[in-house]
């Protein structure tokens, strides 16, 4: 597609027997955040490195701006890898200043932009400080400062979150928010489904190697089953009262507010109409909330349960790579 | 370009920024140093012993002690000799100076006793014996047998046979002399009939024209080729051994900070792979030329001390620089580099640790060896047939082709051998770049061979 810097055209990887990655095509449109999520080990690195042409694919074709990835195309595109690496020997400073040059940067302008970053991120401190020297999260924010020192126009984040503090996590967000303000595209894998929720204007989600979304948030949504939970007083039948009424009403674990109920939404029907037909019944309603949409209900419904408890495995957890 | 030359300048301030760098470069000239300067003290320091002989005339006392004298009137002349040869300006003074740098470490005394069960608390220390140094043991005894054929040396220390082998010396003086005066002739007769022998003087074959002007005599010109090329030859093999440690390092230490996907990124493996050598190169040459510049240093001093020593590192200098050695030189050296330094390298993108590595640098180790016994072989005999068939082998051309050139091969056999050393670089750049993708890249390790495998043969990546 035109414009747009990722593209991935029914691309495999295969390692030996093990498929990584099988039949994945996705466009990343020029200026979105986009969000690719999965459990460890559903190939997104693999897919991320095949993007970067890293590792090379066993079929389909990666276009990146408009090309196969080199090293003018790569030159727009900040790369932060999922296992995180920096010369430790190397100050701050350093590190940016190098990973600059090699992105085309002059070597004042590299210092320059090292000097900027630091301190816009509270480092200047540690500007001279060797990476060894420095905390595991400060190194980390080295390393995602280097990513985005040539002012990339396409930021690729392979699990930038792991590893940080709730803190870091929050700056992590708004940096990533800020590079798209700046007009950058940002494509970031996650296996924690709220950063996704919070930042991302599109999806794709992968299982086993396999792509099983891909859309817009509110299109993600869209694939729940709506609902509503009611509580009411013990022994009314909620059931028997609101069927009448079109809808359908299960018994579900009481929150301690009496008897709770759990009504899913006809097409076209909101919780609002659920609980006024409840009221209308006559039932002694304790509670009401509606349902609260979250991308894990939406990769439990399309890959099932027993799947999208990897998601909730460790970060570290075996991620099949190269 | 731009990219090898950031790759290059990284690893190599890196490595030069290193303590152990300046260490390492520090070391050579210390330890030359510290070495002359150990080996001195060892000479003066060693303890001056006394010893003791059993005998009824003490005519064997009298023999040792004037073959301590002929050994010290000896040295002396040759350092006299050394003097006058490059023309230093040392008269009577430096010549005796030298002299006391190594004074006589063995003093007769007079036998405490006169046989070994009498002398035996003396010689295991329990008492002493008086001498011109004070009371001290005995170091050893010498115990004539009651038939007068065997001179037993006893000592609780065997291990120094300095004074053995004085003795023995003067047992065969000794003998020389009774034979002689009972064949009734004198000792100077032996003397004589050896200045009578013919001399056998080595003489250089040349051109009727170049023995016109440079004569026949045999002289350091000549000798030189042969340990320049040998001496570049020792140099290209020490400097491939001083690589594996910074290449071996550096791969491994870049594999274990996991930094190879963010590089990958930015450059294109060839060039990563260009820039990290020519680092390493460079790092090694900017020792090579600390240490030269120190050598040189020397030898500039050393020329204006003695002139003579001037003329004779003149035509090594001269060969050095000649077309004949200088140009195969550096392609063997340059090839070598791209060889061993890509295998090296391959190698450490395989290991997490240093001791992964060493179980595969081993057979690389003894690899590297055999060359070096070709090396040994040349100084000796530079038309070996061993160092003509071995320059065959294109891993070990880089050192030995060198070493032939003084032999003048012939000139296919030369251009062949840099022509295979060439195509043998290049198969070894590809198969070494595929090993370095699969170690990198791919995660493979030593333990690893599949993946290994499937990684080299997994198709480029843009």
């Amino acid at each position: 597609m035109a414009g747009s810097p990722l593209v991935l055209s029914h691309v495999t990887k295969r390692f030996g027997g093990f498929t990584a990655v099988s039949d994945l095509s996705m466009d990343v449109p020029e200026g979105k955040i986009i969000g690719f999520l999965g459990p460890n080990g559903a190939g997104k690195s693999t897919s991320l490195r095949m993007s970067l042409g890293v590792v090379p694919a066993d079929a389909g074709h990666v276009s990146l701006f408009g090309r196969a990835p080199d090293i003018t195309s790569l030159r727009r595109v900040g790369f932060l890898p999922e296992e995180r690496g920096l010369y430790k020997k190397m100050t701050a400073r350093d590190t940016i200043t190098h990973f600059a040059r090699l992105k085309g940067l002059t070597a004042a302008e590299a210092r320059a932009r090292a000097d900027e970053l630091l301190e816009a991120s509270g480092l200047e401190e540690f500007a001279r400080a060797r990476v060894s020297k420095l905390s595991k999260g400060m190194a980390q924010k080295v390393q995602i400062l280097s990513t985005l020192a040539h002012r990339p126009d396409f930021l690729i984040l392979d699990e930038p979150f792991s590893g940080l503090d709730p803190v870091n996590q929050q700056v992590l967000e708004d940096l990533i928010r800020g590079e798209h303000a700046r007009g950058a595209t940002i494509l970031f894998s996650t296996h924690v489904m709220e950063h996704a929720e919070r930042l991302c204007d599109g999806i794709v989600m992968m299982a086993r190697g396999r792509k099983v979304f891909d859309g817009t948030l509110a299109e993600a949504f869209a694939t729940l089953e709506k609902g509503a939970s009611i509580d009411v007083e013990e022994g009314f039948d909620l059931a028997a009262a609101l069927t009448p009424k079109g809808f359908e009403a299960q018994r579900a674990a009481s929150r301690g507010y009496g008897d709770a109920w759990r009504i899913v939404l006809p097409a076209g029907r909101g919780p609002q109409d659920a609980l006024r037909a409840a009221i209308e019944a006559g039932a002694p309603v304790t509670g009401f909330a509606p349902d609260e949409a979250r991308l894990r209900d939406v990769f439990v419904t399309l890959v099932g349960e027993a799947e999208a408890a990897a998601l909730d495995a460790p970060a570290d957890a075996a991620e099949v790579t190269a | 370009m731009h990219n090898i030359y950031l790759i290059f300048r990284r690893d190599y301030l890196g490595y030069v920024k290193a303590w152990g760098f300046w260490l390492s470069l520090a070391a050579v000239p210390i330890f030359m140093l510290i070495g002359a300067a150990f080996a001195a003290f060892a000479a003066q320091s060693s303890p001056v012993r006394y010893y003791t002989v059993v005998e009824p005339a003490g005519v064997y006392a009298s023999a040792i002690e004037a073959q301590f004298a002929n050994d010290e009137d000896e040295q002396a002349e040759q350092i006299e000799e050394a003097v006058e040869r490059m023309n230093l300006p040392a008269g009577q003074e430096q010549v005796d100076a030298a002299a006391q740098m190594r004074p006589r470490k063995f003093i007769e005394v007079p036998p405490p006793a006169r046989d070994i069960d009498g002398l035996r608390p003396y010689l295991l220390g329990e008492r002493t014996v008086s001498g011109p140094l004070g009371d001290k043991p005995l170091f050893a005894a010498f115990i004539m047998s009651a038939d007068g054929q065997t001179l037993e040396y006893w000592s609780d220390d065997v291990n120094v046979g300095t004074l053995r082998y004085v003795a023995r010396d003067a047992s065969r003086r000794l003998a020389r002399e009774a034979a002689l005066t009972g064949a009734g002739l004198d000792t100077d007769f032996v003397e004589a009939a050896e200045k009578a022998a013919v001399d056998v003087p080595a003489r250089r074959i040349r051109t009727a024209e170049e023995q016109e002007t440079a004569g026949s005599e045999v002289t350091f010109a000549d000798k030189a080729p042969v340990f320049v090329a040998g001496g570049l030859a020792y140099f290209l093999w020490l400097m491939i051994f001083s690589i594996i440690q910074y290449l071996l390092m550096g791969t491994i230490e870049e594999r274990s900070n996991k930094i190879f996907d963010t590089l990958l990124t930015s450059v294109r493996m060839p060039q990563l792979l260009a820039g990290k050598l020519l680092a390493v190169f460079a790092v090694t040459s900017t020792m090579m030329l600390v240490w030269g510049l120190f050598a040189l240093g020397g030898s500039a001093v050393l020329a204006a001390q003695v002139p003579e020593a001037a003329e004779k590192v003149a035509p090594f200098l001269a060969t050095v620089f000649s077309p004949k050695i200088v140009i195969p030189g550096l392609i063997s050296f340059l090839l070598g580099y791209v060889m061993y330094g890509m295998v090296f390298m391959a190698l450490g993108s395989l290991c997490d640790t240093i001791q992964e590595a060493q179980t595969l640098l081993s057979p690389m180790m003894i690899l590297l060896m055999l060359p070096m016994f070709a090396i040994m072989i040349a100084f000796q005999d530079p038309g070996s047939p061993v160092v003509s068939i071995a320059s065959w082998v294109p891993l070990f051309t880089p050192f030995l082709l060198i070493l032939r050139m003084p032999d003048d091969p012939p000139l296919w056999e030369v251009l062949a051998q840099m022509g295979l050393m060439a195509a043998t670089a290049l198969v070894v750049l590809w198969f070494a770049t595929k090993v370095y993708r699969a170690g990198a890249v791919n995660g493979a390790s030593v333990g690893d061979l599949g993946k290994m495998i499937k990684g080299m043969f997994s198709r480029k990546a843009g």
